[in-house]
This record gives structure tokens, sequence and C-alpha cells, in this order.
């Protein structure tokens, strides 16, 4: 096992792998538990979908994927709102719009493009062997600006996420705030991509929050156990990948979702023993 | 007793409609100002309008004498749209209304945590801290936003309706803190009843599009048809004062 795991690391697309587990599980820990506390969940699905449209264009163009991803995610997310207050498209409904126009350009452009047609599965369902160290400094780059700023502003993000008319009372920037987290949201998701892939993305947002608030109704021990759970099942969802010749990131997915399930077993049997004892 | 803010021929509008025409006031420390009205006549923009949410389109709000470092108010929404399930604690909540204090990137230091503790005791939910507000009942959770609006030690309390969601124990609880309260800071209150209103506040103010300031806590029907300021008559026991009929 020991052998199997250092051969395992002599690899570097398999270290830049786990670096990228690691940075991946810190931004989603944090961007997740804010998302599923706010109820952005539905949000979170159509940018991640959208941002499929600037992958489409910039391989038409014949630019970095990531960046036309980029674009289109962080457009939506900051769109919506427009959209459904200017246009008087509810809001639900105009996050579904975007959903699938953006997958439906994606298509259009990566068909229209000549010559070598890209791995459309890569996309989709995420290939994490392929990390590149750019794609590592850009995630470096943005954790360290994420931490940052929950660390400074955690008590306003909290109150603007709980009552943003009272956080505005209290002289919070919420409008600002809100918008910066939604950018977080969306480079998160474009740099989260080639780890799990667009359709099953969304679970690795939701699921580590949704397990440690479980155990724990603290908005700041809710992000600290997302992002252990996350990495836990980013490593192990790897290994069990290389081991059984696997795609990764449908695996990765399985054990967030067998840690959600063992967790929620413990914790019915914990509530039944405290009853029993009370 | 110092002036704490005046309004002057102030007049609100949303769009073209004018909700509050011409309105003048005047609010001193330890005023205890009950706000009656019919639905619709502009109560809660009245209180907008203190609270500087909303800006008059005609004449002026002016404040007076703030200190540096003093919270002017403390508002109590008549309901407050939060979602129940939220990962956050009673005196996490509590300390939110500390935040204009701290800053954005405001931290607590012990003081302020006792300082919370100690209102938690005193609206009588200390026991409740640590929970999270999905576990507390209607009553409950009105309580800790009060304790909310209250942290800040603030020089005027504003309440919309404070007594919609309580029960009747902490209703009787309430207006005796209220009162305690009222030797500290001002208040101005808003409610439907009558009764409560005049066996609790010093001084009324009706509005309905205008305002009428009556300075005493008695009010007889005739004064209200003079200041056309028809509200809902709720009967109560031991009324103290005159149950008015309806009038038009």
């Amino acid at each position: 096992m020991l052998n199997s795991l250092a051969n395992f690391f002599q690899y570097q697309f398999v270290v830049n792998a786990f670096v990228a587990a690691l940075l991946i599980a810190v931004a989603a820990g944090m961007v997740g538990s804010y998302i599923v506390a706010k109820r952005l969940v539905f949000l979170s699905g159509g940018i991640t979908h959208a941002s499929f449209g600037g992958i489409g264009i910039a391989y038409f163009l014949g630019v970095n994927p990531l960046a036309g991803a980029a674009a289109f995610a962080v457009l939506s997310a900051f769109g919506v709102e427009a959209l459904s207050q200017r246009m008087a498209v509810r809001e639900d409904s105009a996050i579904g719009i975007l959903w699938s126009v953006g997958m439906a350009i994606g298509i259009f452009f990566i068909y229209l493009t000549p010559g070598y047609s890209p791995n459309l599965m890569t996309f989709l369902f995420g290939s994490i062997l392929t990390v590149s160290s750019t794609d590592i400094w850009l995630l470096l780059t943005l954790n360290m600006v994420m931490v940052a700023f929950f660390l400074l502003f955690y008590r306003s993000i909290l109150y603007l996420a709980f009552d943003p008319d009272f956080a505005k009372t209290q002289r919070i920037p919420v409008k600002t705030f809100s918008y910066i987290l939604k950018g977080f949201l969306a480079l998160t998701i474009v740099l989260s991509i080639r780890m799990v892939g667009i359709i099953l993305l969304i679970s690795l947002l939701t699921i580590p929050p949704s397990t440690a608030n479980l155990f724990t109704k603290r908005f700041n021990q809710i992000i600290f156990a997302s992002i252990a759970i996350g990495f836990l099942g980013a490593v192990g969802g790897l290994l069990i990948s290389y081991n059984m010749n696997v795609p990764s990131g449908a695996t990765i997915i399985m054990v967030l979702v067998a840690i959600f399930a063992v967790a929620k077993l413990l914790r019915f049997l914990f509530v039944k023993i405290k009853l029993r004892r009370a | 007793m110092p002036k704490i803010l005046e309004i002057n021929s102030a007049s609100v509008g949303y769009n073209e409609d004018i909700v509050l025409k011409d309105v003048n006031l005047e609010i001193f420390d330890n005023d205890f100002i009950g706000v009656i009205g019919p639905n619709g006549g502009g109560k809660t923009t009245l209180l907008k309008l203190l609270l500087g949410e909303l800006k008059p389109s005609k004449g002026k709000v002016t404040y007076h004498s703030i200190l540096p470092n003093e919270t002017l108010f403390g508002y109590l929404p008549q309901s407050v749209s939060i979602d129940k399930k939220f990962p956050i604690t009673v005196l996490e909540v509590v300390l939110s209304g500390l935040m204009s204090k701290k800053g954005v990137a405001g931290r607590y230091t012990s003081m302020d945590k006792k300082l919370a503790l100690d209102l938690l005791s005193r609206i009588g939910i200390a026991n409740l801290k640590g929970r999270t507000i999905g576990e507390l009942s209607g009553g409950q959770l009105q309580r800790v936003f009060l304790s909310r609006a209250l942290v800040s030690h603030p020089r005027l309390l504003i309440l919309d309706e404070p007594n919609t969601y309580v029960d009747n124990k902490f209703e009787k609880e309430l207006y005796e803190l209220l009162k305690e309260l009222n030797r500290e800071m001002a208040i101005v209150m808003v409610s439907h009843d009558l009764g409560t209103i005049t066996s609790h506040v010093k001084t009324i103010a009706c509005v309905n599009r205008n305002l009428h300031y009556h300075p005493s806590n008695s009010i007889t029907s005739e004064q209200l048809a003079a200041y056309d300021c028809p509200i809902q008559i709720i009967a109560h026991g031991p009324v103290p004062h005159t149950v008015l009929g309806k009038h038009n």
C-alpha cells in the first residue's frame, strides 16, 4: 500500500491533483457554506452551467477556455439580479434561462469550431489529472484573497447573509459585499470545473456544508468542517479512482455522499441515545 | 431636555404618491411617543423618515447634538424577514446590533459579549444565548430582535407594533421594560391598539397623511375626529381612558 502510494506521488500530475484538491476544498468550503446558508444553491447551479457558454466561445476564438468560463460565470452571477429587476423576470426563471442558454451557446460554438473538437466530457465531468501549474497558481491566488476577505469581514458576511435589511442599518456595505461574494462564487466554480466538471460541481459546493450542518449550527464551524470534509472527499475519491481506474470527478462526489450518509447515520444514533438517556 | 431630532414640514412619497404631507415633529430625550393612525396612513413611512432610510421630497429632518460614538437609533421592525434555518445563534444575532460601532471589519471583545449577555438577562432570555434561531418560538425571536435593537444603547428606540407577535405574558413585561428603558432613552412606538398607547406612552402622534401631535396620553374621540385620525378600537378590560366609537 505504502509502496503504491509512493509510486502514485512520483508523477507531477498526481502531485498537482492533490494540491488542487486541497485548494479547491478551501475555496469550496467557504463559498459553499455561504451559498447553502443563504439558499443560493440554484443560482450557483445556473452560474456553473452558464460558464459552459464561455468555454465554447473561447474554443471558437482560440483563447484559454478558463478565461471564457470566468467571463461567463461572473457576468451571469451579476446578471441574474439585473435580469430579474430590469426585465421583470422572476429570479428562479432568470436562473433557469441562464442555465440552459449558457449550455446551448457552449455546444453551438464547440461544434462550429473547425478541426479538432475538444473533449466535451472533460468539462462536463472533470479530469483533475489535467490540472496545470497555472491552474494551481490561479487557485492559490483566489484562495489567499478569499481567506483574507473572510477573516477580515467574517462578522459582516455572517450578518448580511442572515438579515440584509438590518445589516444595512449597521452600515455594512451589503450591496458591494454581495457582489464580491458572488464574484468569489463564480471564480471558485470556474476553477473547480477541472476537478469534478460542470455537471457534478454543485455537490462539491453543497454536500460538505450540509454534512457539517448536521453537527454544528455555527457558521464559522460549518466553514472549517466543510473544508475538512471537502478535502477528505477529494483525496479519498482520487485514491479510489486511481486504484479502480474510474473517472475521478464522479468518484469524489460519491465519496462525499458516502461521508454525508455516514454522518447522517451517526447523527441519528446520537440523537437516539440522547433521547434514551433523557 | 436636549432635542434629538426634528422634522420640518417634510413630505414623503413613493413615486408620485404622497404618503406624508407637511409633517412636523420634534423628539427630545426621554420622550415616549405613541404613533397611531389608520392602516396606510403613513406610520411606518414616518419611522423610515426618522431613521433616515427615506429622504423627504420636501422639507427636512435635522439631527441634534449627536455625540461621537453614540448610537442614535435602535429599530425593531414590524416583521423581520429571515430564514429560520439560518445557522446563527441568539448571542450572535444580538451582537450584530453593535456592528455600526465596530465597523465592517469588526470583532467582539469579552466586554461586548458581557454587555449582550447582561441585556439577554434583562429581557429574560439569558438561557437561550447558545440556541440557534430555528429553535425559538415567535415570541422568543421577537425578544431576540428587541435585544439586537437595544444592545448598542441607542438614544432613540423605534418600535413598529412590538406587540404583534408576542404572547400576553411578554406583552406585560415588554411595557414594564419600556417604562424602565424610557428613563435612559426616548421611545417612538407605533401601535394599532389605543388602549396600549394611552396607558403607556407620554404623548401621541396621529398620523394620517398629516401628523397631529397631541402633547398628552389621553385623547378623546372629538380630538381624534378633529385630527382626522380614525383608528381601529380594541376594547380592553380596565382601560383607564374613554373607549371610543368609530367616526368618519
